[in-house]
Order: structure tokens, then sequence, then C-alpha cells
């Protein structure tokens, strides 16, 4: 080519990628001259599928928009719900909503910094960290029953009381995390080729990042102290005491400072909480239909400011659920942080501002010399490898396991 | 003859690679783990994988040049295996030397990034074109501290024959001493050679896929992937026996075991980096190449001269 | 409070608002303004009020109208929702990205969900639905139905 450029797919499939979406990237020899960025290759019509279901329903449908921050979308739908129903939410219960999205934090900090770790070639940082998230997810698992998907919230309060002994065993675990976040901290401001691979990488600068709409701790490490929790008190919060951490770095490493503190944070949050817990009902009973009206709940998950809208008509359904998670805000601001960087740099920073898009299994083949594009659904791709090993002599669908 | 095809296909030639290269495999896999928290996997695991490989279907893109995308692999398997034959392994002697030795198994030891470099480029995927070229920017920035590390050793010993360098240093036992500052090159230089972390660019996995391996399955990329280790062996067999040239007189066995010893050390600090550190950009890693690695060689030759100049007479 | 001072503010210079603005909790403000007025409303808040990100754009099937609803928020923690209806015959509106460069993507929502043609969106990959999505199906009216779908959902 002329220009000496040429398209690299980074996506819908790619391994630096959990979940599909397209950025097209041109590229001159190992730099970035152009970015295109196609999301939307799981819409799964959830908000559509919200209107046919009941409040009830709704909630465990939407805790299934994300697999990390399931916690987020439940508590800011249901916030939504109570406003609009008037609802009086016992103070235990907010509190142990609090708790359960302190926890969904740790973890979440935790997994991007294994996941950042992995992109930069350092794959020994996500095995230190999984192994820690490991212990949070027991405590989860302990606290609600579930290891990803709570379903701790129900409207009006939370399904499960917590008692001391589960408490004293949160406060353990919260001690152990806490000793090797520190050495995280310690590796983030020691470890030479960390430092090397994240540093004036994907800069964001403050105005961008403000005009761009940037959020969580994407926007705070380019030193806009945007923190839902504080402008906009939800649940507890409130009533706790917390710094909003900020970094003026402006690129990679200031977002993996930034989330590194926030750890710090969240642990000193969850022994308040721990601390102050309020005795009392967890729940309140709610009506099955929702009175008419509607209600913006905001929520600082893990990844940035969660949004929901929720308008009811007076029955058991809502109108409309409007649901705008963190990473589509800050989406906007990758394209600017690929801005004529190197290719190496790329799934760094697509992801420093941790995103979360979801899953699919669909294969294309494209036949060059018919010009022909075809998918190949996951049947014919089952038929094909079975043929393909019975030509050989070998059939697969005989072998039986011995399952115990 | 038959010595000749013992030698070839048997001892130290394809089988005992073969055996060696699931071996070091199987060490550098579970060391990593153990070094990374994790179990590990069982000591057949590399083998398991290599006839897991054979019997998968081989897939071969419209676009490749099918002639070069099936012969590369082997190309470079032959490659590595023939250097080595002009180590010394078990005494003074290697099977085959003549004065220049070393300046072939150096040679032999670029043919796989090349051969993999036209497989890559002959694939016509983008992420194959990328990370050949990669393969091929970072042979020039290792290639040089590579040499000029190795010339130092030999210039000591003023040979160009393994053979010759290890009688050398066995008649002037502690002399390896000096050549310690150009083993730390040549390790970092063999990273760079054998795409280990933090030189893995070429492959770098969340960047490119899999770089110049992408479109490779099935037994080719079996192929690839014994090629890999028997490079990983020779590069080290070749520092064992360039910088550690010791102990290689007390007899056949003594001898070869400590080969093998020297061998798992220099694996084991391989792995040992590969574990501890995060993969550098292409142009951070040539940067580092030229300024400091390739500096430290230049350092080392000039002391070696100095050293020769005013000691040996 | 920081919200009563905004709407008080905002009823002075824009006296057509005077019963269109409501406040249900501390922190919300929730404002209707017709069609016509919504640009000048909306440079309002956006230059002059301190509203200088915009959360998200929520579209609504309200039956003979859609109504589309932009949420803004301050740095302060309030979020003034401006609500406008829009003709569902003649669902069109201006862009606001040449207020927000990010807002685009939210923009593209409507876009392909609702069927509302936004002027003067900026090109771009369309989203969030396939590039095959067949023509006039938008799936956030209240009248569309997946293929296949019960016409009116089951009583459980």
């Amino acid at each position: 080519m002329s220009d000496h450029s040429i398209t690299v797919p980074i996506g819908p499939q790619h391994p630096a990628l959990k979940e599909p979406a397209g950025f097209m990237l041109q590229v001159s020899g190992e730099k970035i001259t152009g970015v295109s960025i196609r999301l939307g290759y799981n819409h799964r019509g959830i908000e559509k599928a919200c209107e046919d279901r009941s409040y009830i329903q709704d909630i465990y449908l939407i805790e299934r928009i994300c697999g990390i921050c399931s916690h987020s979308h439940s508590t800011a739908f249901i916030q939504a719900v109570e406003e609009i129903a008037g609802l009086q939410v016992p103070p235990r219960a907010q509190y142990i909503r609090t708790l359960v999205a302190e926890l969904e934090r740790l973890h979440s900090h935790l997994l991007w910094l294994g996941v950042a770790g992995h992109e930069i070639g350092f794959d020994t940082l996500l095995m230190y960290t999984w192994r820690d998230r490991e212990s949070v997810l027991d405590l989860l698992a302990d606290l609600t029953g579930n290891r990803v998907n709570y379903g701790i919230n129900t409207i009006g309060g939370v399904r499960r009381d917590i008692d001391p002994a589960k408490i004293e065993n949160i406060l353990k675990i919260v001690d152990a995390v806490e000793e090797r976040t520190k050495y995280y901290i310690n590796l983030a401001t020691e470890e030479t080729t960390l430092i090397q691979r994240l540093s004036g990488v994907g800069a964001l600068s403050k105005e961008d990042a403000l005009r761009l709409g940037a959020v969580g701790p994407t926007a705070r490490a380019s030193g806009v102290a945007r923190d839902v929790r504080r402008d906009d008190p939800y649940i507890s919060y409130g009533e706790l005491d917390f710094k909003v951490c900020t970094s003026d770095q402006c690129d990679v490493y200031g977002r993996t400072v930034v989330r590194l503190l926030e750890l710090m944070e969240s642990f000193s949050i969850i022994r308040q909480v721990c601390a102050k817990m309020p005795d009392g009902p967890v729940s309140v009973k709610a009506p099955r239909k929702v009175p008419a009206g509607e209600a913006l709940s905001r929520y600082e998950a893990p990844r940035g400011e969660d949004v929901h809208y929720v308008r009811a008509n007076g029955t058991d359904r809502p109108e409309r659920v409007k649901v705008r998670a963190p990473t589509l805000a800050n989406l906007q601001s990758v394209a600017k942080m690929l801005e004529d960087r190197y290719l190496a740099d790329t799934p760094i920073i697509i992801a420093a501002i941790d995103p979360c898009f979801s899953c699919t299994d669909r294969m294309i083949v494209t036949d060059e010399r018919s010009g022909s594009t075809r998918g190949m659904c996951w049947d014919e791709l089952r038929r094909h490898g079975i043929e393909w090993y019975r030509a050989r002599g070998i059939d697969t669908t005989r072998i039986k396991l011995a399952l115990p | 003859m038959a010595q000749i095809l013992f030698h070839i296909f048997i001892f130290p030639g394809i089988l005992f690679l073969l055996v060696m290269s699931f071996l070091i495999e199987f060490i550098d896999r579970k060391l990593h783990a153990r070094l990374q928290n994790r179990v590990g996997p069982p000591w057949f695991q590399p083998l398991a994988d290599f006839i897991k490989l054979l019997g998968k279907e081989v897939v071969i893109t419209d676009e490749a040049d099918v002639t070069i995308f099936r012969v590369m692999p082997l190309v470079a398997l032959t490659a590595a295996v023939t250097a080595f034959f002009y180590i010394p392994l078990w005494g003074t002697e290697a099977i085959y030397s003549f004065n220049g030795d070393l300046i072939v198994v150096l040679y032999l030891l670029t043919l796989p990034t090349l051969s993999f470099f036209l497989g890559g480029w002959y694939s016509r995927s983008v992420y194959s074109a990328i990370g050949a070229t990669r393969a091929l920017t970072q042979l020039f920035a290792y290639e040089v501290p590579l040499l000029l590390s190795v010339l130092a050793s030999a210039l000591l010993a003023g040979t160009w024959s393994l053979s010759e360098l290890t009688r050398f240093y066995d008649a002037h036992p502690g002399w390896w001493l000096f050549n310690l500052v150009g083993f730390v090159v040549a390790l970092i230089a063999l990273l760079g050679k054998l795409e280990k972390v933090p030189f893995d660019i070429p492959e770098a996995e969340t960047e490119i896929v899999a770089g110049y391996l992408t479109e490779y399955s099935g037994s080719l990329y079996a192929f690839i992937r014994l090629a890999l280790n028997v490079e990983m062996i020779v590069g080290s067999a070749l520092l064992a026996a360039v910088f550690f040239p010791w102990g290689l007189s007390c007899g056949p066995l003594a001898g070869f075991a400590f080969f093998i010893l020297k061998l798992l050390v220099i694996m084991a600090l391989i792995t040992l980096l590969r574990s501890a550190l995060a993969r550098l950009r292409i142009d951070q890693m040539i940067q580092f190449c030229w300024k400091y690695v390739s500096t430290l060689a230049f350092a080392q030759v000039i002391a070696t001269l100095i050293f020769k100049g005013v000691f040996v007479k | 409070m920081e919200e009563e001072k905004t709407v008080n503010e905002l009823v002075g210079e824009f006296p057509f608002l005077d019963g269109a603005v409501r406040v249900p909790r501390a922190r919300r403000i929730f404002v209707t303004v017709p069609l016509d007025r919504f640009q000048s409303v909306f440079r309002r808040l956006v230059e002059a009020k301190g509203f200088t990100y915009l959360t998200t754009i929520t579209g609504l099937d309200t039956g003979e109208t859609f109504t589309l609803l932009y949420h803004l928020a301050a740095e302060n923690g309030v979020v003034c929702t401006l609500g406008t209806s829009v003709p569902r015959a003649n669902p069109e509106i201006e862009s606001v990205s040449r207020f927000f460069n990010g807002g685009d993507i939210y923009e593209r929502e409507l876009v392909d969900l609702l069927g509302i043609r936004v002027n003067g969106l900026p090109k771009g990959n369309r989203y969030p639905l396939p590039d095959d999505w067949p023509a006039n199906q938008y799936p956030l009216r209240k009248d569309w139905r997946p293929e296949g779908a019960p016409a009116e959902p089951a009583e459980e």
C-alpha cells in the first residue's frame, strides 16, 4: 500500500478482549494512525425484556447484565424502584448492601489488576491477584450464597441477614487481602518493566476526560474527582468516611495507582460498615405493583458510574428501564487514548478502562474464491469436527467417558 | 556409517533431543507454575500435547504459500538439531568440530528465527505479518550482543572452535569467571532469541494473537513447538559450553552430568526471568539492547583484549 | 439547597417552565420542555448552570410521541433530566454532539432502537444493532415484538 498502513482488527474475537467489541486499528509500522470502534456485538435486548417481566424478575435479569458488577446493576435498579414506590429501606439492609458493594469492588479491582498484568505479558501478577480475589469471592459466597450473581437484593431490602461470625470472618480475610494489596502497591511502584509499560501510555488529559464524559477510575486517574459515592450518596455511603482517590498521572499507570488506592479505601469502608452495622430488620414488605412515576438512580460501580432510569406505570411491570453501564461512557475516551500510540499498547489501553462487554459463539467462514461469506454455527462446527476425525479412523462420538 | 546414523537419530541427535525437549518443557512449565502459585502440569504433559497436536487438523489459509508454510517448521527444527552436534557435551571434544564451528552454531541458531519469519510472512495474516516483522526487528537487536559476548570468550581462548575453547578453559581453570559479564549479556540475548518474556514481543498473545504462529495448527504447530524447545536446549547448551566450560575432562559420565546441571541452571534462570517480568514493547526492547546490553558486551570484549594483551604473552 | 437554586434560576430565565419542573428528592430535577424550546434550555443548562456531563439519553415510546430524556449531571451531584417529545409521525431532533463529544453513542441508540432521526450526528459505526438488521425494525417501540414471540406476554 502507498501509505504503508495496514488495518489490524482487534476483535470482535481477540485474546486481549474477554468479550466481543471491534477495534479496527489503522497501523503504520507499530504506530496507530486511526481507530474505528464497533460495539453491540451482543446486544441482548435486556431493556426490552425488562418491560415484559415483573419487577422481581427484573432484579435477576438486571443482575445478569454484568458478571462482575452484578450487585451494582441490581442495586442501581432497586434504588430507582424503591424511590418510585416510596419504600423506606431499613438501615441494616442498606449496610449489608454497602458491604456487598465494597466486597464487589475488591474482587473487581483485583481482577482488573490481574488482567492488566496479563495484557502486558506479566502473567505472574494475574495468578497472584486472582488467588487473592478468590478469597474475596469465597467471602461473597459465604455472605450471599453465590460467587458472582449474588441475588442478595430484593425490593425493600436484602434477602439474607448477616451474623457476627460472618463479620468476624470478613474482617479476618480483609486483613489478609490488605497485606497482599500493600505488596502490590509496592510492586507497582518498584517493578521496572511494569512501570515502563504503564507510564505515559493511554494519556487522557483532564480536559479530555471531562469533555468525553469519562467516569470511574478512568476519570479519577485524569484528575477528575468524580465519585457518585461522595457526590450523590446512596445506600449507606452518606454515613461513612472515605477518600476519593485521584491521580494526576493521566495515563494507565495512574489508573493502576487509583485502583490500588481504592482497594485500600474499600478495606477501610468494609471495617466501618462492620463496626457500625445497625440492628433491625433487613427488609420491608414491598408491593407487587409499583405506582406510576419515574426515578433516576446513580451508583458508583467498580468501573465507574452506573446509571439506571426506571419509569413505572402502576402495574407490576416497568414501563421502561434504561441502563447506562460505565464502559459505554468510558469507551468514548478509548479512541482518544489510542491516538498515536503503539500497537503493543492497545491491549492495556483498552483494558485500562476495565471494559465489560459480553459473549457469543458464531464463526464466519470467508471463501476468497467465490467471494461468499457464511457463518458456521456451533452445530456445523461440531459436525465438521466429528467427520474430520471419523475420516481418520477415530469416532469421537463413540468414546464413552467414565464420569464419577 | 552406523555410528553417524546413531549420532544423528539416537544420541545426541533427534531422539535424545526429543526426550530432552519434553523434559525441558516440563521443567520450564512446572517451575513457571510453581513460581506463579499454580500446581503445574504432570511430567508427561508436553508429550501428550505433542501427540494431540499431531492428531489435529492442519488448516492452511487460502492465501498462504503452501510450500513455504509447510517446510519452514522443519527447516527450523533441522537447523536447531544440527547446531547441537558441534557443542561438546560430555568431554572436551564435540562429535564434529573444526575451527569456526562457533560461528556455524550461531548461524544455525539464527535460522529458526528466519524460517519463522518466512512461515509467518507467507501465511498472509495480519497478525502473522506483524509478528514476523517484529521477530526480524528483534533479531537485529539481540544478535549483536550475543555474538560479541561469545566473541569475548573465544578471544580469550584464541580459537573459533567450541571444542578447542573447552580444552583451553580446561587447561586454564578459573579463567571462565572472567567472562561472567558476557554470560549475563548472552543470557539476555538468549531470552530475545527464544522469545521469552520480557522479549516475547513477536508472539505477544494479547496484542497480535500469536504473532507468526497465528495460522499454524496441527502437526505443523507441533513441529514449531518442538523446534522452539530444541532451540532452547541448544541455546542453553551453547551458553554452557562457552561460559561454563569446566568439569568436562573428568570422564564422560561426570562430564555429561555437569552438562545437564549447567543446562538446568540456565533454564531455571530463563524461567525465573520470564515469571518475574512484564513484556516490553519492541521500541523499548531495541533501545534496551542497543543502549545497555551491547555496551556491556563491548566492555567485555575490550576488557578481554586488555587482559589478553597484558597477561597472556 | 443546590437543586432549589438551580430550579429558581431556571424558572426565572425561562418563565414558560413554571409548573414543568419537578424536584422529587434531593439532587434530582425533572424538567419537561416543548421541542422548539429544547435547544435553548439545553444550552443554558450546559453552558451556564454547570451541567457539564451528559450521563445518558433515555428514549421512551409514549404512544403518539417519543419522549427523550437527557440526563445531565453537575459535579455537585445534582442530576437534571431534561425531557422533550417528538411526534411519532416525524421523529426528528438535533444532535447534542456539539456540546458533548461523547454523546453520539447515546444518540445512536435512539436511532437504532427507536428509529429517531438525529440531525447532525457525526459519521460512525451504528450501535447497538448488527449491520444486517432489517430496516424499519425498532425494538424499543412498544408495537415491536421479536419474531415468534406471543403478541401479549403470558401471565405468570
